[in-house]
């Protein structure tokens, strides 16, 4: 149990770690080529890992519904962006902002799906996320 | 580099939060790509067609972002090799959170543990300005942000959706 509970917390600093490196990047060049970069360099990555373990590509492919393949451009979308707050808001705010859009857009997708979603938890939640982004917003 | 913008402005507090809600969209089409070959599969995936999403914007971009690049360099230099390695951490963490996930963890455990990492390295990043990018000093309204969005965002997590 220590391992997953390692794993799952070590992701967590990753997210940062990367976000902070193509941040870096987009310094010296733009949060689109930042973006570019890391999406260019993580597939030969895994193309990499994938041809040693083996049977990176599935059987079926064919029926994967057609949007599965517009999920990369949104995140395209997403590491710019991310780029482009970092090196204006800082760590922490695009970390807080991130999460509270993640947090409320996810609440509402799920109602709108029909997935069964605990009202009071998530209504008092988006309350103390709106209040934490309130805060964001002092002036210096 | 000096810390020129320190507090979020509404339109960065508006994209910082779209972008949320663009993630939250992209990591429910790469989990359905997911069911089909796995975690690893769907990373790869994300990661090809995104190169290529990047390509088609930089080329409609393209007189644009190479002026803006050309100027960025000259203000902050050549990038340091480290920095074109973040695709490479972004693929390790998608190894981790499926391994994680699949374990009694589950989706909630992954995510608030993941959550924590997030708010402790951006914090530690903040403070002393790690990997080149500008520190920010951090105040009582940081520290009260921190706690409302994560305790809100636990609440979510570990009894709004999904738990039901």
């Amino acid at each position: 149990m220590i391992l997953p509970i390692v794993f799952a917390f070590t992701a967590g600093l990753f997210v940062i770690l990367s976000r902070q490196v193509n941040g870096r990047l987009s310094l010296s060049t733009t949060p689109l080529l930042s973006s570019f970069w890391n999406h260019i360099v993580g597939f030969v990555f895994l193309s990499l890992l994938g041809a040693v373990i083996g049977g990176l590509i599935p059987a079926g492919l064919e029926q994967m519904p057609w949007w599965v393949y517009l999920g990369g451009t949104l995140g395209v979308v997403f590491v710019a962006a991310s780029s482009w707050l970092i090196t204006r808001i800082g760590a922490v705010n695009s970390t807080l902002l991130v999460i509270s859009g993640q947090m409320v857009s996810g609440v509402v997708f799920d109602l709108l799906r029909g997935v069964p979603v605990t009202l009071w938890a998530s209504v008092l939640g988006i309350a103390l996320i709106f209040a934490g982004m309130a805060l964001t917003q002092r002036r210096r | 580099m000096p810390a020129s913008q320190t507090s979020a402005r509404p339109f960065h507090l508006l994209a910082a939060f779209a972008s949320g809600g663009v993630l939250t969209i992209a990591v429910f089409i790469n989990a359905e790509a997911g069911r089909y070959g796995g975690a690893m599969f769907s990373s790869w995936l994300a990661h090809g067609t995104g190169t290529i999403g990047a390509i088609l914007f930089l080329a409609v971009l393209w007189r644009r972002q190479r002026h803006e690049a050309e100027e960025a360099r000259a203000r902050a230099g050549k990038p340091p090799l480290w920095a074109y390695l973040g695709g490479i951490i972004g693929a390790a963490t998608v190894m981790l959170t499926s391994t994680s996930v699949n374990s009694p963890l589950a989706l909630a455990g992954t995510l608030a543990l993941g959550l924590a990492g997030q708010v402790i390295l951006s914090l530690a990043a903040d403070f002393w300005g790690l990997f080149g990018l500008a520190k920010r000093r951090l105040d009582l309204r940081d520290a009260g942000a921190v706690v409302l969005i994560a305790a809100g965002s636990l609440l979510i997590i570990l009894f709004g959706v999904g738990a039901a």
